[in-house]
């Protein structure tokens, strides 16, 4: 048994040293095939990262009656956090310092600063500004707030008027979610068929050889072993030629490249992740590069 | 130890079926050496296939050592091929292994031991004179050594039956006669020997069993044969 997987191992290596034309083919497509996988994975983050940084600009805010008193507005606060879970936070901003914001805002604008001389006493009502995990949350949120046990403390609520934004905001996200999921789908099948389609063909090259094998009484893993480890070795060589062309471009374009992906850190999220990128590109390029050439040798091993 | 009984074998692959062979039946004892003669296309070469379970015959049972190789299982048609040597016509080696690793090959299947192999191999590639080429590919060797090591393969295991289909055909005479005389030698050691062949002069020297085939048909099967196409 240690001796045959010996032999196995032994023909892996002389049938990848020995094939250099068909393994550098086997090799480049499989690279591609890695290197597309990793791609959709950093495509992926950066698409999170868009979505999560517009989610973050989104919040709606509740004014409460002139009359409401902080305790009750604190109250509302509090359970607001207790409300499903869904709300990330909840700032509260007291009259003053709404004005005291809206005169920081618009220092050096004397207009506005006479405008509000003019007016007298404090124009602001308190309120509350509210972020929620999701965008989808927001409608619920308002939902509560103005029919809810709170409902005549409160004198509006902004959601109202920014829901069309919100809306368009939530079915872009979730479009782009779809989109990046369908277009991982196709090119990760389209790959898994080109790969498979180039290790037939390099199989195709080895039929005789492996019929003469069968007729001598090699049983099917003698056989199929030595491809096997080719396989591995292909899938190794892949991930690692990936990694080394994803590394160094990274390093190089990383400055340039956070310019124009909004101050998105491609090479920290890839050093990030690395190990679980590494994981799934090792599974990929193994999983692909054995199931391929075990598919293609057991065509001819009928016989 | 062999016996072909009422093997007939129909051939679909062209427009029209193809009868190589058509109810033939004989028998081959342990220890025998039998020669099958005909002419190019007489079924020579199925035969030494159906024997090998190569193809399966569309009619009629082949038994080897009692058992029905129609009904053996994988790992049977396995140990079966293990147990024959086979001399194909159009030699059947291993492109990417060089002269010295397809004679291991033999030995490394049937899970003989490195020791084992680097005592045989030499030995068997002395033997049929292959030993100054044992690191060449097939691909560099010529017809006559091509035959060469394909009977080197066949003999390196020692099996209990050895098939040789036209193992002469690339071979000038004197080295056709040291492939004879090597079968004869193997053969004295009590080893089944079956020659396919249409060589005329190895039938007569021989002066052993010979079936005689004829558009898939036997004709003629003598003791004592003699070449009579």
């Amino acid at each position: 048994m240690l001796t045959n997987l010996k032999r196995i191992f032994r023909f892996g290596w002389q049938g990848f040293t020995r094939n250099k034309g068909l393994g550098f083919q086997v090799i480049f497509i499989m690279t591609v095939a890695v290197f597309l996988i990793t791609f959709l994975f950093l495509f992926q983050g950066l698409s999170d990262f868009l979505i999560t940084q517009a989610q973050k600009k989104v919040d709606i805010s509740v004014y409460f009656h002139r009359e409401t008193p902080e305790e009750e507005i604190l109250e509302v606060e509090k359970e607001l956090y207790k409300f499903s879970g869904e709300v990330e936070s909840v700032d509260y901003v007291s009259k003053e310092k709404a004005q005291e914001l809206f005169i920081q805002k618009h220092q050096g604008e004397p207009l506005y600063l006479q405008a509000l001389k003019e007016v007298g006493e404090n124009p602001f009502l308190a309120s509350l500004n509210i972020k929620a995990k999701n965008p989808t949350q927001y409608a619920q949120i308002s939902e509560f707030l103005t029919h809810g046990p709170f409902k005549n403390l409160i004198q509006k609520v902004s959601y109202y008027e920014n829901k069309k934004v919100i809306d368009r905001l939530f079915a872009l996200t979730s479009n782009i979610k779809t989109g990046t999921i369908i277009l991982s789908l196709i090119l990760a099948g389209l790959v898994i068929l080109i790969t498979f389609n180039t290790i037939k063909l390099t199989i195709l090259s080895s039929k005789e050889e492996i019929s003469t094998m069968r007729l001598v009484g090699a049983s099917s893993w003698f056989i199929r072993g030595p491809f096997l480890i080719q396989s591995i070795i292909y899938g190794v060589l892949a991930v690692f030629i990936t990694n080394l062309i994803f590394g160094v471009s990274l390093n190089f374009l990383n400055p340039k490249l956070q310019i124009w992906l909004l101050d998105f850190n491609l090479l920290t999220f890839f050093q990030e992740n690395f190990p679980f990128l590494l994981s799934v590109q090792f599974v990929f390029a193994l999983g692909l590069g054995i199931a391929s050439f075990f598919l293609a040798v057991r065509k001819y091993l009928e016989v | 130890m062999i016996k072909f009984q009422n093997i007939s074998k129909i051939y679909h692959s062209s427009k029209t079926p193809v009868v190589a062979l058509k109810d033939v039946s004989f028998e081959i004892k342990q220890g025998e050496f039998v020669s099958i003669v005909g002419k190019s296309g007489a079924g020579k070469t199925t035969l030494v296939k159906l024997l090998i379970s190569e193809e399966k015959p569309s009619r009629g049972e082949i038994f080897f050592k009692g058992k029905k190789i129609g009904e053996m299982c994988p790992a049977d048609i396995q140990y079966l091929r293990k147990r024959i040597g086979v001399v194909h016509q159009d030699y059947k080696l291993l492109t990417s292994k060089n002269v010295k690793e397809n004679v291991e090959y033999i030995m490394q299947v049937i899970g003989a031991s490195d020791k084992d192999i680097s005592r045989d191999v030499p030995q068997v590639l002395e033997m049929v004179g292959l030993l100054d080429r044992q690191t060449n590919f097939p691909e560099e060797l010529s017809g006559g050594e091509k035959q060469r090591l394909a009977i080197a393969r066949a003999l390196i295991h020692r099996p209990e039956v050895i098939v040789a289909d036209e193992p002469t055909g690339n071979l000038d005479l004197y080295n056709t006669f040291e492939i004879i005389n090597l079968l004869k030698k193997i053969h004295g050691l009590g080893t089944t020997i079956i020659l396919a062949t249409h060589n005329r002069e190895i039938i007569e020297r021989l002066g052993h069993r010979v079936i005689t085939l004829e558009k898939g048909k036997i004709i003629r099967d003598d003791q004592e044969g003699k070449f009579i196409l």
